[in-house]
């Protein structure tokens, strides 16, 4: 029979250990999760994505730092338009643009209940770097995405929301996709 | 018969706190007794349903490439499981405890860690700058969250069974062990990341890449290395009784700060572009970056081991049974190295049958030597082993089990590590041309 003592500095130990792990995989979690990620963007101003690629997002576009860093050979960033959110990634890869657009219906297609809807269709920017867009769905949520290819780096936009909010919001979405800018890079 | 005892340092007299055998008392169910054995279950379910949620989706979605991962990636874990058991020749810790390090590194050290680094990051995101974070995010948040969780892999076999950490060799085997599988799952989940980011599909490219990368390329100092060096600490702070506590606990706490000390150097963006001397330069780098680690570990291990070995290698001389061991076989039995040296001379002179018999003498001759230092009762059984591998030998005209004088590592084995890097370095070449061209 263990003393009293023994049993308690044993239940300790072992409620230490449940203490670290639930520190690191609760807690720390949890920290990140009060605190806000999402930061104002200037109105109107082109927001640098990575590898000399830049953007204008849509009035009212919030950022969320956990998911943006722009690099000097890649980058990404996902602003927040109320509830719809819009993906701008950089790839530093050398794909043609039918390659790249396969490349990322794979990706979408790949996610467990989203899958591709209508006709691909051709678009470029405002700077005339071609590209192509379509459409996805999932559950509750429709989504767009286009991808563009320019002197080796593939840029790649998704943004997705409800019906309405896509709907409303599609225009100025739309203005913000059109004024991908591919500068020099690195 | 010929005492070959060659470069090793003498026999160091004896250090009563060097090692603790195992009890003979010592049984297996105790551990059930036990919060932490209980804790450790509960652990184990939490981190497999965590892991399960965050691989579960890449798997399905591709399955070839899932299959190829954990193939490759179990492959790889084999000979890090060989050294390690070499390592642990003179007193072999439970495979059961062994598999539990395994997959406290694997299960539950992975799926916390993927879960506060991900945090970290974030946090590093929000309160400094999403660039600071992307580039500096590796290097700080992964050691600071990383090696604690591994760390605590180690102390909880120490908690669950107190009496089979004898050593400090026993603390780095341990560690080694929960690193290999960090290590293993960590790679497993880079690789099927990379498969969904390259837009490939259900293809196994990307998972060769990041095999080259992460398995070659950094893998001799990963994770098994840096956790052998905290695990290390563990066993001192368990075993050396002799000292005071604050100092037991301060080298603990060194070791583990050395760990993530190291995992931090190797993980830091500083000099990644390789001075902007291109490939070599970016080669030269990783080399400066991971070869401290392996120095220290290999630095630890000598000591640690020869300390070890001493001890048993003590039991044995002081048993006085010349047809148990002799002089030069004890001398042989003090290192990996020699005790191989030992087997390929016997191999050498007297064919493959005479080299395995040197194994099952050396084997029988440890069994004792433990047998004797915990004065159990099964010291006359292992000794009328050895005696008959002794016979064996004798028919096969090569009576005793010694190893040559002279260099421990033989030519072979230089060969195989020249070689090694040779390919190490026409592989980065290759895998950073792939990489850069997509």
């Amino acid at each position: 029979m263990d003393s009293r003592p023994r049993v308690i500095r044993r239940a300790a130990e072992a409620a230490a250990v449940l203490a670290v792990v639930l520190a690191f995989g609760v807690g720390l979690p949890a920290i990140n999760h009060a605190v806000p990620a999402r930061r104002a963007v200037p109105a109107g101003a082109p927001f640098p994505v990575g590898a000399g690629v830049t953007v204008v997002p849509p009035a009212g576009a919030q950022y969320d730092v956990t998911r943006t860093a722009a690099r000097a050979s890649q980058g990404a960033v996902l602003f927040v338009v109320g509830n719809l959110r819009y993906t701008v990634v950089v790839l530093t890869v050398d794909r043609t643009l039918a390659e790249a657009a396969a490349a990322l219906r794979t990706k979408i297609t790949s996610r467990g209940g989203y899958q591709l809807v209508g006709r691909q269709a051709a678009t470029s920017t405002a700077q005339g770097v071609p590209g192509v867009q379509g459409g996805y769905a999932t559950s509750g949520r429709a989504g767009r995405y286009a991808v563009f290819v320019y002197a080796g780096r593939t840029v790649e936009v998704t943004f997705a929301g409800t019906d309405l909010e896509l709907h409303d919001t599609l225009p100025a979405l739309s203005a913000s996709v059109n004024s991908l800018y591919f500068g020099k890079a690195g | 018969m010929t005492a070959a005892n060659g470069d090793l340092p003498p026999i160091r007299p004896r250090l009563s706190h060097t090692v603790l055998p195992t009890p003979v008392w010592t049984q297996a169910r105790r551990s059930l007794r036990l919060p932490a054995f209980w804790v450790l279950l509960g652990l184990l379910g939490y981190g497999a349903w965590r892991l399960y949620g965050l691989l579960g989706p890449l798997a399905r979605a591709y399955p070839s490439a899932a299959v190829f991962a954990v193939s490759l990636f179990t492959l790889y874990a084999i000979p890090f499981l060989l050294v390690v058991r070499g390592l642990d020749f003179m007193e072999r810790e439970p495979p059961l405890l062994m598999a539990t390090a395994l997959a406290w590194g694997g299960i539950v050290a992975t799926a916390t860690a993927a879960l506060a680094g991900r945090a970290g990051h974030d946090l590093l995101a929000k309160q400094v700058s999403p660039g600071f974070a992307a580039d500096w995010g590796a290097a700080l948040v992964a050691p600071a969250v990383e090696e604690p969780l591994k760390l605590l892999g180690v102390i909880v076999i120490g908690l669950i069974a107190r009496h089979h950490v004898n050593s400090v060799m026993d603390g780095i085997v341990y560690g080694a062990l929960v690193g290999l599988g960090f290590q293993v799952v960590e790679d497993i989940a880079f690789a099927l990341g990379q498969v969904d980011n390259s837009g490939l599909g259900d293809q196994v490219q990307p998972v060769i890449a990041v095999f080259l990368l992460r398995g070659f390329l950094g893998g001799l100092w990963s994770h098994t290395v840096f956790s052998a060096i905290a695990g290390g600490g563990v066993g001192y702070a368990l075993i050396r009784r002799e000292r005071e506590t604050p100092h037991r606990y301060a080298v603990l706490v060194l070791a583990g700060l050395g760990a993530a000390g190291l995992h931090f150097l190797w993980n830091t963006p500083v000099f990644a572009d390789g001075f902007g001397a291109g490939v070599a330069g970016v080669l030269a780098v990783l080399v400066l970056k991971g070869v401290p680690a392996l120095l220290l570990v290999l630095a630890l291990v000598r000591v640690a081991g020869h300390r070890e070995a001493d001890y048993y290698v003590r039991e044995l001389a002081a048993y006085g049974d010349p047809e148990l061991a002799t002089e030069a076989e004890l001398a042989a039995l003090r290192s990996m190295w020699r005790r191989s040296a030992a087997r390929r001379l016997a191999a050498d002179r007297r064919g493959g049958a005479a080299g395995r018999a040197v194994g099952r003498l050396q084997r029988a001759q440890a069994q004792v030597a433990v047998e004797l230092s915990r004065g159990g009762d099964q010291v006359d059984g292992y000794r009328a082993r050895a005696h008959a591998e002794r016979q064996v030998l004798r028919r096969l005209g090569h009576p005793e089990a010694y190893a040559p004088g002279g260099a421990a590592i033989p030519w072979w084995l230089w060969a195989v590590l020249v070689g090694g890097l040779g390919a190490l370095v026409v592989l980065f070449v290759t895998t950073l041309g792939s990489v850069n061209g997509g």
